[in-house]
């Protein structure tokens, strides 16, 4: 699952073929809540000045990568226990994918779910074509 | 680089700019793209007496027309026409395979009937750096399938 949540609305939107599926929205909010808590937490009981903040958060089963830009877009990527930091690659989503297609793009209000295909296809093949990716997982 | 992403983010502004401030009766007779290309015009006119201050005369309509597509189009969009095709009588056809000013709108046919829109100001480029080089034209521009797309230029003979 890969989502761009733009800050500060409440309600965060996402590029996913879940668009029309209700249920989905109440799982923006909840992540988008949890986010943002996680974040405000880290910096109160960070003992030194952090440098990145927080990084990831992992389970028995998954692990969560984050990603902020100074503008407030947060890119967000779950994938197995065995993946590395990844801050690189959830940079160049950002720069080489969201800021060249979507921000470029005129016809795509920003704030708003992304509907260009081309960012969704450019975006499949990016993350298709990263190493830890795994055609099982589909 | 950031000149570029400057004049592409301040193109797209003007166009939808344009769109913003025209009435209704406007949006569909098409006056905003008239606009756009006139704006386009006299930004050509300028740019080509810019570009041509220390070239030699130019042979003939024919050696005007690949001058548009090599020298001009790369000091533009920092790339050459891909295909130039003539029927020796007035009609130049320049193709981009890929437009600098459409690669980040869509790859194929999504967003296809906003692409004239942001063509047209490129079609004034066109024509204003013609009509000040002695050239007095009429541009259109069709896109089938993005980012590429097709300038056809049609040359009035007085």
């Amino acid at each position: 699952m890969i989502g761009a949540l733009p800050s500060p609305p409440p309600l965060p939107r996402f590029s996913g073929t879940h668009a029309h599926n209700p249920g989905v929205f109440l799982e923006y909010k909840l992540m988008y809540g949890m986010l943002f808590s996680i974040r405000s937490f880290v910096s109160k009981m960070s003992p030194v000045d952090m440098k990145d903040g927080f990084l990831a958060f992992q389970t028995s089963r998954y692990k969560l990568h984050y990603y902020e830009t100074p503008t407030g877009v947060k890119v967000v990527m779950n994938t197995d226990l065995g993946v590395g930091p990844i801050r690189d690659v959830l940079h160049h989503i950002y720069s080489g994918l969201y800021v060249e297609l979507v921000v470029k793009n005129p016809l795509c209000p920003l704030g708003q779910t992304v509907q260009s295909e081309l960012f969704r296809s450019r975006l499949d093949a990016y993350i298709r074509s990263l190493p830890f990716f795994s055609a099982r997982a589909g | 680089m950031a000149d570029e992403a400057l004049f592409l983010l301040l193109h797209n502004e003007m166009v939808t700019g344009v769109y913003k401030s025209a009435d209704q009766g406007e949006v569909e007779n098409g006056r905003c793209i008239t606009k756009l290309e006139n704006m386009g015009f006299r930004v050509g006119q300028g740019l080509i007496e810019r570009f041509t201050k220390d070239t030699a005369r130019f042979k003939d309509e024919l050696d005007i027309m690949k001058f548009i597509c090599k020298d001009f189009w790369t000091t533009i969009f920092k790339k050459q026409i891909d295909n130039l095709r003539t029927n020796h009588q007035g009609i130049y056809v320049l193709q981009d395979n890929k437009f600098r000013l459409l690669t980040q709108m869509s790859a194929g046919k999504q967003y296809l009937d906003h692409a004239p829109k942001y063509l047209a100001f490129t079609c004034g480029l066109i024509r204003g750096g013609l009509s000040n080089l002695g050239i007095k034209s009429i541009v259109t521009a069709e896109v089938s399938a993005m980012p590429a797309c097709k300038f056809q230029v049609m040359i009035q003979k007085i």
